[in-house]
């Protein structure tokens, strides 16, 4: 199916280049892959995490989503097998590390969780308000069910977000810029906390973008957060981080968002993803 | 450094702002059509989605009584820091962000006294205020707390310390509580850029995070003989 797509799609080809977008490898093989690759007290910290990964509860929670994926649905009654995740319609393998990306039908560069309510908008035509679009959050959202089932078919594959659309290089550009951008009461930016390698917050160590066999662990989202007992999304930890730097809610989808999501796709670069990850 | 053309954006604001109240979309699926993204500068266009294709809610009320969009504006000194991206300030950018620094400084009346080093371990501790969202912190149940131990060792028996800054076990017991002493330490937890230009540390002091009590009480966690820091 994926060779049939690739040659539909002489486009996508030319602008993957030759960079080697890689093959299906499970999470717990990528995340061993990169530990003896660089020494990482952020990639080492929970030990349990990597035994525990064979078991991660969000496996289960991609396999609910690919039945969520081919049933038809929504009042239109189609599947999201008529989705482009930038791949072609319904190719999912490799898609998500190639996203965020710009996509001609909506005119804007999406990632993965907004492309998704594109196509269940107007491919499914379920309501912006629908409990299946507008739930975000949780193992029980379908949004993280079909998150994760997505992502699960990029495990392995090298990060490789294009940059070939003027916007996807200003998105990527203005992320950079909000990486760095100090504000709020304590004088934050993401750059105060991911600057630098093997620093702790409190007892959390913290990976470092600049470094991307750490980062590539640090953006593989969907993962499954023992803290929460839920699987969580790139949107959630964004919102996190923000509120822990006590500059107020972004919102999720918006152009901010996304903007900041392709910076750190970017800075992984290269790296193979590792999802679903497992996380503290 | 910090030459952000900010007229030009407030044009964009007002053509973005216009077009998106026509339809019923959401901003996420109309914004980036209606303006030109890639004629913007970074600069420009970052401000431009937080501020402008409502990348944040910014009209909720924070706990000073002002709003997500002031927490979200930058001062000078957050513009010249960031632009930096992460480098020390040099030369006169250094010099520039330590005069205005200082500049933000107020003093207790009278002399800097240490405070009460038991109530400065609970703030030392507290990593609670300010925050604002999903979950909003409320200041009528508990008051904010310093932060320190998010990025300091202090106390040695505590292993759930921070690294960002150097540790400060035993502060007090090494450096002593002189003057000087007192004067330095204080404008360090009031405002540290007056020594250390754009470090990571936060304005706790000039940025109102803690008020004169509370950092008197925090150094004496910090440099009193009896406290655990410098046990
Ligand atoms: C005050 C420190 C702080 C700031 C500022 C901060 N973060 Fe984080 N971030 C953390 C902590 C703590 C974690 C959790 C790490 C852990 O548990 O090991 C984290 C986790 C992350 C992760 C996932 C890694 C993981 O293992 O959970 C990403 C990605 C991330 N942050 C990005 C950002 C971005 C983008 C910003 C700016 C919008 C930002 N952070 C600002 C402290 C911070
Ligand atoms: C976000 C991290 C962070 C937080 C939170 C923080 N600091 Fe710091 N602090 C630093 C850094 C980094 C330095 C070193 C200055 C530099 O090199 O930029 C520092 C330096 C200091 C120094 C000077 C040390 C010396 O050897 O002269 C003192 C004193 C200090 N901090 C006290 C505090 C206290 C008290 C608190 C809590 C109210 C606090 N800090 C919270 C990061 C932080």
């Amino acid at each position: 199916m994926s060779s049939k797509a690739w040659f539909t799609f002489p486009l996508a080809l030319s602008l993957v280049g030759t960079a080697g977008a890689g093959s299906y490898q499970a999470p717990e093989d990528v995340l061993q892959g990169v530990i003896e690759k660089v020494e990482s007290d952020y990639l080492t910290q929970s030990e349990q995490n990597l035994m525990m990964m064979a078991d991660n509860p969000a496996n289960w929670v991609a396999e609910e989503g690919k039945a969520l994926f081919l049933e038809k649905r929504g009042p239109e009654n189609v599947s999201l097998e008529g989705c482009d995740f930038g791949k072609g319609p319904g190719v999912v393998d490799g898609a998500y590390a190639e996203m965020p990306r710009y996509f001609e039908d909506a005119g804007k560069v999406m990632d993965l969780e907004t492309r998704l309510v594109h196509c269940m908008t107007t491919l499914q035509g379920f309501s912006a308000d629908d409990p299946a679009v507008k739930e975000r959050h949780g193992s029980s959202s379908d949004m993280m069910r079909l998150q994760s089932y997505i992502a699960s078919k990029s495990s392995g594959y090298k990060w490789n977000p294009p940059l070939d659309h003027p916007l996807e290089k200003a998105m990527r550009d203005a992320g950079n810029v909000m990486f760095y951008r100090r504000a709020g009461s304590l004088d934050f930016s993401c750059d105060t906390c991911h600057g630098e390698t093997g620093k702790r917050i409190r007892a959390s160590v913290l990976p470092n973008m600049k470094v991307p066999e750490e980062w590539t662990k640090a953006v593989s989202w969907p993962a499954y957060r023992v803290g929460h007992q839920e699987v969580r999304s790139s949107q959630h930890r964004v919102r996190g981080c923000y509120w822990q730097m006590r500059q107020g809610q972004i919102v999720a989808g918006s152009d901010a968002s996304i903007a900041l999501i392709s910076f750190w796709t970017d800075a992984a670069r290269g790296q193979p993803a590792i999802l679903p990850d497992m996380k503290r | 450094m910090s030459c952000y053309k900010i007229p030009k954006v407030a044009a964009f604001a007002t053509l973005a702002l216009s077009l998106a109240l026509g339809g019923a979309n959401t901003v996420a699926e109309t914004s980036a059509d209606k303006v030109d993204y890639t004629a913007m500068s970074a600069e420009q266009l970052a401000d431009y989605l937080i501020f402008d294709a409502r990348g944040f809610k910014l009209d909720v009320a924070t706990q000073e009584g002002g709003t997500v969009r002031q927490r979200l504006e930058q001062d000078e000194l957050q513009r010249t820091c960031s632009a930096l991206q992460g480098a020390r300030a040099e030369g006169d950018t250094a010099t520039q962000v330590m005069a205005m620094a200082r500049k933000a400084i107020t003093y207790p009346e009278g002399e800097i006294k240490l405070g009460d080093w038991k109530k400065g371990e609970e703030l030392a501790r507290s990593g609670f205020g300010f925050r604002v969202g999903h979950n909003t912190d409320d200041h009528s149940e508990r008051e904010p707390g310093g932060n320190c131990y998010a990025c300091h060792q202090l106390d040695p028996d505590e292993i759930a310390y921070g690294t960002l800054g150097p540790s400060l076990k035993g502060y007090g017991k090494a450096r002593g509580t002189a003057e000087a002493m007192l004067k330095y330490t204080y404008e360090m937890i009031y405002n540290p850029h007056a020594w250390f230009p754009c470090t990571k540390m936060p304005r706790f002091g000039a940025n109102g995070f803690l008020t004169h009590q509370q950092i008197a009480d925090i150094m004496a966690y910090v440099m009193h003989p009896e406290s655990p820091v410098n046990k």
